[in-house]
């Protein structure tokens, strides 16, 4: 399974009975919310560290979307928003983001059952001190009705690359939506798809459990992979396909200049080599780190925020190098 | 063959659409292809929601409820319908009728199925006993069982099935 899926998430959306949604929300109502999510989670048994959207660089920030740690929503939206990371980054609570709470697990490969076992402890955690918004029509109310009864989207990051490559994989996708999930590019809403990473979630929210929609998620998950496995059978006797993968390594581990898009597409097909036994180098999972590590705020935040995209395109190419030799 | 596109390189891609119920059908190469978005697996994902949702509120019911502005939070209808965000939980009553049928549209549901607020024993693995409509799922699972039961002659079967039917409609 690990061969397609890179990692798994579970958020859940909360909100305050007594305060506004974000969307009409006072700074200094903003600030109450932060410091009320922040009591409820002292002494709960899980170390949590408070990372203050105002204090922090947008760099930092930016590096913390490519981690899945914040959405993009997060950083680009107004001050007063505050996110609250487990020690070991697994679980991050953002407050006052699209609703007052968007609290978020996310586990390496395909492991969406101990994700929402996480997500749903945390969650009676805060609940115990914080008075959800709920009602028993619509479940739990968040501030776009799309999310409104779990308040749940449930995701796993697949490596599609042989899908990818074949024109045959195209009605997958439009299927998609008519069985309650959506497809997307790698870093959520409105991304192109990058490196044959994509992100698959249930779309609906109403008028189905928690249960329902990680079983239906999981069950379309494992046909999707059985998919992309047939295809790859298909491909990669091609010697073409082989020779691809070859260069692709080779160009990873001696070129000088690499920017992003090229370095996706690059670790992706080296990625399906070693997934499917035809190359022998770097572990997937050393891959999947990999990738986070070469985004560009990742590497500003790294090695100095003042960068120019060739600067990057170095250091980048430095890292992947020295990774792979 | 040429690409229809450029009239310059040879096509590789073909290309079938249904536009408004017409139906057309071109070759490509493979530039013009990925310039056309046409080289793309998942073509239709990228879903802007608030533009859905704004689209979705325009089409609905005309105001019923009549009122004009939230009391808690100070939203009008059109405020909710121009950013596709509701502005308290308040709303959800203020203006229920009006976001009703995007509500249903969106989800195809209206009746909320699962956790709940200080339902700690709610779990993943839980079928959700003493939850409301998880019963009613299971209630017609067990009489569909039933069902089956009486017609295989098994009554043994059918009348542990009726005593937890039973006592589940209690």
């Amino acid at each position: 399974m690990s061969e397609a899926v890179v990692s798994t998430r579970i958020r859940l959306a909360r909100n305050l009975r007594e305060y506004p949604f974000p969307i009409r929300l006072s700074a200094d109502k903003a600030q109450e919310i932060v410091a009320k999510v922040g009591e409820a989670l002292t002494d709960c048994g899980i170390k949590f560290h408070k990372i203050d959207s105002d204090n922090v660089s947008d760099t930092i920030l930016v590096s913390m979307i490519e981690r899945h740690l914040v959405s993009p929503d997060f950083v680009n939206g107004e001050r007063g928003r505050a996110v609250y990371l487990s020690d070991d980054n697994t679980v991050s609570i953002m407050v006052n983001e699209e609703d007052h709470i968007r609290l978020q697990v996310i586990k390496d490969g395909f492991a969406l059952d101990e994700a929402y076992e996480l997500a749903d402890k945390v969650d009676n955690i805060l609940s115990k001190k914080l008075n959800f918004a709920f009602s028993d029509r619509l479940g739990y109310l968040t501030q776009c009705p799309t999310n409104l009864g779990t308040g749940m989207r449930a995701s796993v990051m697949l490596h599609l690359p042989a899908l990818d490559m074949s024109t045959a994989a195209y009605r997958i996708g439009a299927n998609l939506s008519k069985l309650g999930l959506t497809m997307r590019g790698l870093y959520g809403e409105s991304t192109k798809p990058s490196g044959a990473f994509f992100q698959l979630s249930n779309q609906v929210t109403l008028g189905i459990s928690e249960k329902a929609a990680i079983e239906n998620l999981k069950n379309i998950t494992t046909q999707l992979i059985a998919q992309e496995m047939r295809a790859r059978d298909g491909i990669l006797g091609d010697i073409e396909v082989e020779d691809k993968i070859s260069r692709a390594l080779g160009i990873l581990k001696t070129a000088k200049l690499m920017d992003h898009s090229e370095a996706m597409s690059l670790l992706s097909l080296v990625r399906l080599g070693v997934t499917s036994k035809k190359l022998e180098t770097l572990s997937a999972d050393s891959i999947d780190k990999l990738i986070v590590e070469i985004q560009p705020a990742s590497i500003m935040s790294r090695c100095g925020e003042d960068m120019s995209p060739r600067d990057r395109d170095i250091k980048r190419a430095e890292i992947i190098r020295n990774k792979f030799n | 063959m040429l690409c229809q596109h450029c009239n310059k390189n040879e096509a590789t891609t073909h290309v079938k659409t249904m536009i408004n119920g017409e139906y057309t059908e071109y070759w490509l190469c493979p530039e013009c292809a990925h310039e056309l978005g046409y080289d793309n697996m998942f073509p239709d994902f990228h879903t802007d929601f608030g533009g859905l949702l704004s689209s979705f509120f325009s089409n609905a019911l005309p105001a019923r409820s009549g009122a004009a502005r939230c009391k808690s939070c100070g939203s009008t209808l059109n405020d909710i319908k121009h950013t596709g965000k509701v502005g308290c939980a308040d709303c959800y009553d203020t203006f229920f009728s009006e976001l009703m049928p995007t509500i249903r549209s969106v989800h195809g549901n209206t009746e909320h199925k699962g956790k709940r607020p200080g339902a700690i024993e709610y779990t993943v693995n839980d079928d959700g006993a003493g939850n409301k409509s998880e019963n009613t799922d299971k209630l017609s699972s067990l009489k569909a069982e039933l069902k089956k039961a009486i017609e295989d002659e098994n009554f043994e079967r059918a009348a542990q099935l009726r005593d937890e039917i039973k006592g589940l409609e209690a």
